[in-house]
């Protein structure tokens, strides 16, 4: 779903743990969710995609409790996850991935400026 | 459809008449009359077509051109073009009326052409009849500007245009400018010649004469740049806000009125096109003054206005002027009532013109719409800035065109809106804004999120535009002309690469959605986005690769060593093709 991703000030907030990661292993996918119904060549539908579950490597901790791994869950939206993807991950006390697109939502530079703040 | 006796005119205005049926702006200009009028002095021995060549003879002037008309106009032909005049159904420009009614003999002689002017570089011809003539340095480069044309568009004073080159006796002949430059009787025409080293002599400006029978085009005026300040003691500063471009053409007259208190005032444009250092005029903020200009020829009781102008900072009005469109389902609760309130936004309407980087998508899924704008904002910015119109009352009239699928020409559709727009709990608007930190109720840019806010009036509500869409619609509703879709999947790299060249080089816009459905994973660390609109704003090739120059409508996220965070970047053509779906174009 191509909408921006959410303004830092309402999403930083709710991130128990702000880290760069990589996606080592993709454990679960939940059912593929109901197909929009849009023109074909249409941008911006709105379709999610499945929820996953996936194993995170941590490589640095910018905010929360330090840890090298962690299992947490991508709820359906308008990305995917697959081994191999990277970048600043912003996780809920749940372990649920904020962030409307998940590791390309925010630039480092950008949240690094905002914890300083 | 008039009915057309001689042939040879008939065969010119029946061409006329089918492409006017296609393209309603088709009209009858200079090049069409001068072939009309060679189809009306034809004669035993002149066919139309020596008879054309002598119309279009260097330096002749339009008294002579007249006379050669009459010289084979028979009875009939007489006859034919006053049913082109007067009962014809392809419109005329006023300068081709005057010229045909003149043929005629409906109107006085044409004036003798001024004298040349010039300085020691060059020198040009008075009557520019058949283009700009006369002569410089040999070998020197003509460049030149039409004053009178360019406030409508983004050029500054420099931005001139070689319109030829001194021949070995030091002569130029027939050089035109063209395009939106293209010169109309009265205009003013600065040029100077540019020597072989590159240095450029000193302006002339030369006042267009023999172009036509009249001066019928009066000085456009640039409101977008015109900036009011409130200064206190009952004084607003007037100014131009982008003085390396003009707000008119150098000697008009424009007027200021103050709806408030009635006061009228009126300054004279300057050489550069602005307003004389510190002028003013008596007023408060929250005044609305209503502008309206003159050349000295055309609206001289200055009763056509331009547009209206807010010096900002006045109390806004009160209540809701016009009812807004109903939030995104998404921004609802459960009993149907809003998540969001809105605000009053009383900023200028433009700070300089439109242009792409004022574009950004709010948390609304009609990123077709902004890519959309911002294209139409990079490549034809007059559309956008002719499509919306302040009323001086605290409302706006954003004009978009529907086409009438059973004649397949487009209508007008004027929606007004207020300045209302629906904003987050820190104040920034939630929908549509204009890019960048100032978000300030007084002071953001506001055409691009009206003219969104007018969109989804239209069509409904933002629930109604929120949901995709194609930036081939859009281009279609604000430019009146068919939106083209190319799928970029199955389209060979070289047909990619002249339709969007080709697109760009006529001014048109050009957007691209990216894939939906399953391909996420395509995008995931590309920096590009699946199902998502992007402006194409402009290509190039560096040392031999293709690449396009795109923008991704929130203004920011792009592939990575594509300088600041702006939403802009290169991509090469190969990756274009593998990342993006449809291309959407006019022709």
């Amino acid at each position: 779903m191509a909408k921006p991703p959410e303004p830092l000030q309402e999403v930083l907030p709710k991130a128990t743990w702000v880290v760069d990661a990589e996606v080592v292993e993709v454990l679960k996918q939940g059912p593929a969710p109901e197909k929009k119904v849009a023109r074909a060549g249409a941008s911006d539908t709105g379709q999610k995609t499945a929820s996953q579950t996936v194993k995170l490597k941590i490589k640095r901790v910018l905010k929360g409790e330090q840890v090298s791994e962690m299992i947490v869950e991508k709820p359906e939206a308008g990305y995917a996850l697959r081994a191999g993807n990277h970048g600043p991950f912003l996780i809920d006390d749940s372990k649920m991935i904020l962030g409307r697109y998940g590791p390309d939502s925010y630039a480092f530079s950008k949240l690094e400026e905002a914890l300083k703040k | 459809m008039p009915k057309i006796t001689d042939r040879g005119i008939a065969n010119i205005y029946t061409k006329l008449e089918t492409e006017q049926r296609s393209n309603p702006n088709v009209k009858i200009g200079q090049k069409q009359a001068l072939e009309i009028l060679a189809a009306v002095g034809d004669r035993a021995g002149w066919s139309s077509q020596s008879v054309l060549k002598q119309l279009e003879k260097p330096g002749i002037t339009q008294a002579a051109q007249v006379e050669i008309a009459k010289k084979g106009i028979t009875a009939t032909e007489r006859k034919d073009l006053e049913k082109i005049l007067d009962t014809g159904t392809v419109p005329l420009e006023p300068n081709a009326r005057a010229f045909l009614e003149a043929v005629l003999g409906r109107t006085s002689p044409l004036p003798p052409p001024p004298p040349p002017v010039g300085n020691g570089n060059l020198r040009i011809d008075g009557n520019q009849a058949a283009g700009l003539t006369g002569s410089a340095k040999a070998g020197d480069s003509i460049e030149a500007i039409n004053l009178s044309a360019a406030p409508s568009g983004r050029l500054t004073l420099e931005d001139t245009m070689v319109i030829g080159k001194a021949d070995a006796s030091g002569q130029f002949k027939n050089a035109r400018l063209t395009g939106d430059q293209a010169i109309q009787e009265g205009d003013l025409i600065r040029m100077r010649a540019r020597h072989a080293d590159g240095t450029a002599g000193d302006w002339v400006t030369v006042k267009a004469a023999g172009v036509a029978g009249a001066d019928t085009r009066n000085a456009a005026v640039a409101i977008f740049r015109i900036g009011l300040t409130d200064q206190g003691g009952g004084k607003i500063g007037v100014e131009n806000i982008n003085a390396s471009r003009q707000v008119s053409e150098p000697g008009a007259q424009l007027q200021l009125t103050n709806a408030r208190t009635g006061e009228k005032t009126r300054v004279t444009i300057d050489d550069k096109g602005s307003f004389p250092a510190g002028f003013t005029v008596p007023g408060k903020a929250g005044d609305v003054f209503s502008v309206a200009a003159s050349d000295g020829k055309n609206n001289t009781n200055f009763a056509t206005e331009v547009g209206k102008l807010t010096v900002p900072g006045g109390a806004p009005a009160t209540g809701d002027l016009i009812k807004d469109p109903a939030l995104h389902k998404d921004e609802l609760n459960t009993d149907g009532t809003a998540k969001f309130s809105t605000k009053r936004f009383t900023g200028p309407l433009f700070k300089d013109g439109p242009s792409a980087k004022d574009v950004q998508q709010g948390q609304i899924g009609d990123c077709y719409f902004p890519s959309a704008m911002a294209a139409l904002a990079q490549n034809n910015s007059e559309a956008i800035q002719k499509m919306i119109k302040e009323n001086g009352d605290g409302t706006y009239t954003v004009t978009f065109k529907e086409k009438d699928w059973s004649t397949g020409r487009y209508k007008d559709v004027p929606i007004k809106v207020d300045g209302d727009l629906y904003v987050r709990s820190w104040g920034g608007p939630l929908y549509g804004a204009s890019l960048g930190a100032d978000k300030g109720e007084k002071t953001m840019e506001l055409w691009f999120p009206l003219v969104e806010k007018a969109y989804a009036t239209w069509k409904g509500s933002y629930n109604d535009i929120g949901n995709g869409g194609m930036s081939s619609d859009v281009f279609q509703e604000v430019l009146g002309k068919d939106g083209q879709d190319l799928s970029i999947k199955y389209a060979q790299p070289d047909k990619l690469w002249s339709t969007i060249k080709t697109a760009i080089d006529n001014k048109q816009p050009v957007s691209a959605g990216t894939y939906g459905d399953d391909q996420d994973a395509l995008y995931t660390n590309t920096g590009v986005h699946s199902d998502h609109s992007y402006s194409v704003l402009g290509y190039k090739e560096v040392n031999g690769e293709k690449l396009v120059t795109i923008r991704n409508p929130w203004g920011e996220t792009e592939p990575a060593g594509n300088g600041p965070n702006d939403g802009i970047f290169d991509l090469p053509l190969k990756d274009f093709q593998k990342l993006y779906q449809t291309l959407m174009y006019t022709n």
